[in-house]
């Protein structure tokens, strides 16, 4: 046990110091390639995407996971994750999408950039999304519902 | 901060699922990190390196495979930050200096990351609204975030190692359907806050359970086992859609499904996509001009060659792909004259370097440099057709470079004059 004990605490050390041996080279590239008046920029992003994440996406899932529980509390529980997995797949596709949309509105400087409808295709994929996710839903309510016509083996 | 850590306990966020999905988004960022690597010291290389010109496609499928782990981040490190978030809220916030260190170095993964792909991917969009320059920023950021990830994999490793396999899961999924048999929803749910404040490290209830904590307790709670892999198929299919619906930009078999791409193969003049074009470039006038002739040096000789010598010369056709930094590429057949035997015609030395040099007047990749197998390489042209076609002026006439396993920029358009480097 203590021999493992003892190879843990090596194998730790040494990532530990090529980690920072990795993170200090990064700042020395960044130090010397980026002009110094630009720097507090990126300290900047960095910063906000912390803000961002922690404080307004994080909380925004929370509440949003929350809020479907309760409008959902007489569904299934297999249902009711089926939903929220779609939104979730949605929400990262949105997530990805728009800033193309956003970038296609901007004018790009030729059009064999950002050549597609992406808000059309953006409502298509939810549509589909909500479809499958529909048929799927319908499956295990009826899968569920034959399953309760049949007597109960676990609970009395 | 116990109560928050409790009201966010949910099924999915265990430590379990911190490795299963930590080791996916672990391997996104080394791939992304070792194709980038190999793409910047393409574009800048030390003196002494040398790349494989073979296999041809090889910088169209290593920078293709840059962007989609890279897209695969997104599901990955939101699916991440999700599991992992109660963690913010741990009691008490510090404990020792370590531990602060251990905090700040999270906090700086964590920014980084999102920073690193949401610039990665606004840049396949041209999209700059940053007030830092993102060629550098991005590499530098890449060696930061490498050191953070090993230093994290450090720090946590006996997380790691207990949970890498799912022998504890089996072994839980046990314990938690035994306690199930009275009351399966809210023996589930208890269950599993009990086990993830013992996993997550047990803190002492402090403070008092406000309205809001109390509305939180009333919602029901989810089904454990359901939602953790209810969990894992959405991150899964997430991750499938963001990178099956966007690919098709470089790999041709997925290019049907390229419905959300920022390119589009065929989409382009001659078919090809364009990325800087001449009126950019300012080289409307100078490479219509009759006047034009690619000018070739190699020690004291130099020649001019006009498009029409050029076409007099022995033509080669090759196939092969413009492929971009951004991650697009385009397989096309260009046709011209081989680099070598220009080469040779001012007795350049065989292991020497090149400069080429665009007419553009300003831009980072006006003047290029091409290492020796590059020269010599039978499939590198100067070429003056595509796809059958006069080559177009948005795809770099008068004569441009092709040559194999090459980033798009290295590919120089609007050619003006090629020179061997004397070391």
């Amino acid at each position: 046990m203590s021999t493992e004990i003892k190879r843990m605490r090596v194998a730790r050390t040494v990532l530990i110091l090529i980690g920072t041996a990795g993170l200090v080279f990064g700042l020395y590239v960044l130090f010397d390639t980026v002009r110094i008046t630009r720097l507090p920029g990126v300290a900047l992003w960095i910063g906000a995407a912390i803000v961002l994440h922690d404080a307004v996406l994080a909380p925004v899932v929370f509440f949003l996971g929350l809020l479907l529980r309760r409008a959902g509390h007489r569904a299934t529980g297999t249902i009711l994750v089926l939903v929220q997995g779609a939104i979730v797949v949605g929400s990262i596709m949105t997530l990805i999408v728009v800033p193309a949309i956003v970038a296609q509105g901007l004018s790009p400087n030729n059009p064999s950039i950002l050549p597609l409808d992406y808000g059309r295709n953006l409502a298509l994929f939810w549509a589909a999304l909500a479809l499958v996710t529909t048929v799927w839903a319908g499956l295990l309510y009826a899968r569920s519902r034959r399953a309760n016509q049949r007597p109960s083996s676990r609970q009395s | 901060m116990y109560e928050a850590q409790r009201a966010l306990a949910t099924p999915s966020r265990n430590p379990r699922m911190a490795v299963v999905i930590g080791r996916l988004l672990g391997v996104a960022f080394i791939v992304c990190f070792g194709t980038g690597v190999y793409s910047h010291f393409l574009q800048e290389p030390l003196p002494w390196m040398r790349f494989p010109t073979r296999p041809a496609l090889l910088y169209q499928f290593s920078q293709g495979t840059h962007i989609v782990a890279g897209i695969a981040c997104f599901p990955l490190l939101l699916a991440k930050l999700y599991i992992v978030f109660p963690e913010l809220f741990a009691s008490p916030p510090v404990k020792s200096f370590l531990h602060l260190l251990e905090r700040a170095s999270i906090a700086l993964f964590v920014g980084a990351s999102l920073v690193q792909i949401t610039i990665g991917l606004l840049n396949t969009y041209q999209w700059y609204p940053w007030p830092f320059p993102f060629r550098e920023v991005h590499y530098a950021l890449g060696w930061v975030l490498v050191g953070l990830l090993v230093l994290h994999i450090g720090i946590k490793l006996p997380i790691i190692t207990r949970f890498w396999s799912a022998r504890h899961e089996a072994e839980r999924e046990a314990t938690d359907a035994a306690g199930a048999t009275e009351a399966p929803g809210a023996a589930d749910a208890e269950a599993a806050r009990l086990e993830a404040v013992r996993l997550w490290g047990s803190r002492r209830p402090s403070g008092v359970t406000g309205r809001l904590l109390a509305w939180i307790d009333a919602t029901p709670a989810a089904p454990t086992s359901v939602s953790r892999r209810g969990f894992l198929t959405a991150v899964g299919i997430a991750g499938a859609a963001v990178v099956g619906l966007t690919a098709g930009q470089t790999f041709a078999p997925l290019d049907a499904l390229n419905v959300f791409g920022p390119r589009k193969k065929g989409v382009g003049q001659q078919g090809v996509p364009v990325n800087r074009t001449a009126q950019r470039a300012g080289v409307t006038a100078s490479a219509t001009a009759a006047g034009w002739a690619l000018t070739l040096a190699a020690g004291g000789v130099e020649r001019s060659f006009s498009r029409a010598e050029l076409e007099a010369m022995p033509q080669t056709e090759v196939e092969l792909p413009i492929a971009c930094v951004e991650g697009w590429s385009q397989l096309a057949v260009w046709r011209g004259v081989r680099l070598r035997d220009l080469a040779d015609l001012v007795d350049a030395d065989p292991d020497a370097s090149f400069r080429l040099t665009s007419l553009e007047q300003r831009g980072s990749f006006r003047r290029t440099q091409m290492g020796p197998e590059y020269v010599r390489d039978p499939l590198t042209l100067v070429a003056l057709e595509l796809n059958g076609e006069t080559l177009d002026l948005q795809h770099g006439y008068p004569a441009r470079m092709i040559a194999p396993g090459r980033p798009g920029v290295l590919q120089t358009k609007w050619l003006s004059r090629i020179e061997a480097i004397t070391a």
